[in-house]
């Protein structure tokens, strides 16, 4: 049987539930600038009716839940899309700074090359003239500090690469604790049947941020979620996570371990961390190879050059270059010339003061394939086109990374993201919804009322 | 309900628009003040290396055309050094003419014979020129190369050495720069000293001044000879910085071709960025301000 009683419980209830629907709404509105915030909608649900005699009541409507708007496909691939960019982004940048080493012009290593040849050539036609010996020796040590400015700028740049690469750790151990944090709240919450998608997001946020910097395959567990780098490394399960560290090796290279003590800084695919040991472990030392090797080239051939011919008193020539170490390990960095006096300067080929004889043998140097089957100026242009060609490539990638994830964080937008003239829209649905309601309460009042004041004019009459 | 959402995030969107649209602005900003497209290797990693070995070469062309402004004037020092040589025997030669005349005193013939000495000792100081500083007949030595020697009977001894030097003047290029004073002064084929010592004895004595004669016009004949290795390597100096001139012409232009910008498209490239620029920022600022509450009141 209905009553006025119930259909005032029916208009109260709509109105609670439509002032639940509001709540939602306002805490949309709030948190329209919050990062990693999915849009929540109230789910609004009939309840039973009942049934009387031929007659089906219903009773009303009541929110049955809250729910988070969210597609945790979506989620996985902005998650490695971001490990992508991230990659790239930290290979890019280390290699954009060591690129402007190798920029064409005054001072660098190709014309202090060719200042060194220019000086032996102006010898050639005075041999015996002291000061155009000097200027000789002065481009060969002008020569070996520009070897030794770039071999040392790579070496700080690797060694801030290094520093960071502990940065990088430090972070992400901080996140997984986060995320076991979280794991615990909202495993908490789910247990006893609760909405836990606040902290959904702010974890979707944080593995977001993780996989920024590390590689990471995540999976979903009723302990909520596991984390993994690709290749197996446990970072987070449930409410545990394992922290990684970074030690130095030997010659002072940080390296990351497993708490249980494996060395992974080569298993590294993704994140800003592997574009970091990239950079650190391989193209820097690659271009610090080269330029040993250069160098080394160019001290050896220049030795044998002068070993060939007679100084200005007619004595063999000496070393004019300090050998390069037979590892060739250290020869840019540690390039020297090996005499101060001009006079030792092996010019000549018939022992007399005056003979350049020996001197075609230095001004070869630049036409023979000395360093790795190439001419010196040959060799040092591929090193400045490997150097460029790295970074333009991974620029190029970097950008079309950069564009994928734009894509999906358009797409997560328009799902999860909180519209304000969607929201307006609502605010006005619910607050309609409540006002209609409110009035049924105020007719079912004044219906009461007259069922009320029929009594009193019974008793009166 | 069932449109397709539309991503309510604009502005991120947007900002990374203006980022990429300010880098395209700084980009050609930077062509237009460098005048190259070429600013650090990854902006075009082939031309940037094709830079390096255009560099390279044109620093040795510079080299070159520097050695060979150095070289001819040590030439062009020889050439007018041997050319006064030359000049002096003429005048030993029309002089040992006048002591041949046999209407000629003892005391005439001593003069002729003294002038002659003049000339003997004007010709080793030609012989013993220096350029910048280095003597320029004595082959590959330092030392002074004709010294005064009473015991040689051509009274000269040669000091200095039969070596040679080249110079490098292009790519595989070198060009002999000198002739050693022992070939140009003292050869059997023309012994200049030794003509003129003989003829001097010969006036002195009265006898063989034919013969002396003789000898002296082979001197001159053969040095004449010699000084022409000196105009050929000027020729060749002089060709070859033509060569030069045109070589580095050929290299600016190659550079210019891989590295200079297109100032006009840098300038259209800048001019159109800001205005992309400016539109992106006029849509940003109006974007944010509508939404349905606004029109709530």
């Amino acid at each position: 049987m209905s009553n006025l009683l119930s259909t005032m419980f029916i208009a109260t209830g709509a109105m609670a539930a439509d002032q639940g629907a509001l709540e939602v709404t306002a805490n949309n509105v709030a948190n329209v600038n919050t990062p990693g915030y999915s849009r929540e909608i109230p789910v609004l649900q009939e309840i039973a009716p009942v049934v009387l005699g031929n007659v089906t009541y219903g009773t009303g409507v009541t929110l049955a839940k809250i729910q988070s708007v969210r597609d945790p496909i979506l989620q996985l691939r902005i998650q490695q899309e971001s490990g992508e960019q991230g990659k790239l982004n930290a290979f890019v940048n280390a290699l954009d700074q060591a690129q402007t080493l190798f920029k064409s012009g005054d001072g660098d290593l190709a014309s202090e090359m060719s200042n060194l040849f220019s000086s032996v050539a102006q010898l050639s036609t005075n041999p015996a003239d002291v000061s155009l010996r000097q200027a000789v020796l002065t481009a060969a040590s002008s020569l070996t500090s520009a070897f030794n400015n770039l071999a040392k700028n790579l070496s700080t740049q690797r060694s801030n690469l290094n520093l960071n690469v502990a940065e990088s750790v430090k972070e992400i151990n901080t996140l997984t604790q986060q995320i076991a944090a979280l794991n615990g709240k909202i495993g908490a919450l789910q247990n006893v049947g609760q909405d836990a998608s606040g902290f959904i997001d702010q974890r979707d946020n944080l593995v977001a941020q993780l996989s920024g910097l590390i590689d990471l395959s995540a999976i979903k567990s009723d302990s909520g979620i596991a984390l993994t780098t690709s290749n197996g490394t446990a970072l987070v399960t449930g409410m545990q996570s394992y922290n990684l560290s970074a030690q130095d090796d030997a010659s002072g290279v940080q390296h990351v371990f497993t708490q249980q003590g494996a060395d992974i800084t080569s298993q590294i695919n993704s994140g800003s961390l592997a574009g970091l040991i990239e950079a650190r472990d391989q193209t820097i030392p690659g271009l610090l190879n080269q330029l040993d090797t250069l160098a080394a080239g160019l001290e050896t051939a220049f030795n044998q050059a002068n070993a060939a011919g007679f100084d200005l008193s007619g004595n063999v020539g000496g070393n004019l270059f300090t050998p390069p170490p037979a590892s060739l390990t250290g020869a840019a960095t540690d390039m020297a010339v090996a005499i101060a006096d001009p006079s030792l300067i092996a010019a000549s080929s018939d022992r007399s003061a005056g003979s350049n004889g020996n001197l075609a043998n230095f001004s070869a140097i630049q036409d023979q394939p000395i360093i790795s089957g190439a001419t010196p100026g040959t060799y040092y242009a591929n090193l400045v086109f490997d150097v460029g060609n790295d970074v333009s490539n991974n620029t190029a990638e970097l950008q079309s990374s950069q564009l994928v994830l734009q894509q999906l964080q358009d797409q997560r937008g328009s799902i999860s993201g909180v519209s304000l003239d969607e929201e307006a829209a609502h605010m006005v649905q619910f607050q309609r919804a409540y006002d209609a309601a409110a009035q049924v309460v105020v007719a079912v009042n004044q219906m009461l009322e007259t069922v009320i004041n029929m009594g009193t004019v019974a008793v009166s009459s | 309900m069932s449109a397709l959402r539309v991503n309510p995030y604009v502005l991120s969107d947007l900002l990374a628009d203006l980022n990429n649209t300010q880098q395209q602005a700084d980009t050609s900003s930077l062509q237009m003040a460098t005048g190259s497209r070429i600013n650090k290797p990854s902006d075009d990693p082939a031309g940037a290396a094709e830079m390096v070995g255009n560099n390279i070469e044109t620093v040795r062309t510079d080299t070159f055309l520097r050695s060979i402004t150095s070289v001819s004037g040590l030439l062009q020092t020889a050439d007018s050094t041997l050319s006064s040589v030359v000049t002096a025997l003429q005048r030993a030669i029309s002089l040992g003419v006048e002591g041949a005349n046999g209407t000629l005193s003892d005391s005439d013939r001593n003069d002729v014979a003294n002038e002659l000495t003049g000339i003997q000792q004007q010709i080793l100081s030609l012989a013993n020129t220096d350029y910048q500083g280095e003597f320029i007949f004595a082959g590959t030595a330092t030392v002074q190369p004709f010294v005064t020697d009473a015991a040689s009977p051509s009274g000269v001894t040669y000091d200095g050495n039969a070596g040679t030097n080249d110079v490098q003047i292009g790519q595989s290029y070198s060009l002999q720069v000198n002739l050693p004073g022992s070939q140009l002064f003292t050869d059997p084929q023309g012994h200049v000293f030794q003509s003129i010592a003989d003829l001097i004895s010969a006036l002195k004595s009265n006898t063989n001044i034919g013969e002396a004669l003789d000898q002296i016009s082979l001197a001159y004949n053969y040095i004449t000879g010699q000084r022409v290795f000196y105009g050929n390597a000027l020729n060749q100096l002089q060709a070859q910085q033509n060569f030069l001139n045109s070589d580095k012409l050929d290299l600016a232009t190659a550079a210019n071709s891989t590295s200079a910008a297109d100032m006009a498209k840098a300038a259209t490239d800048f001019s159109q960025a800001q205005i992309a620029l400016n539109a992106e920022l006029a849509g940003i600022s109006r974007i944010s301000q509508v939404s349905l509450f606004d029109y709530l009141k």
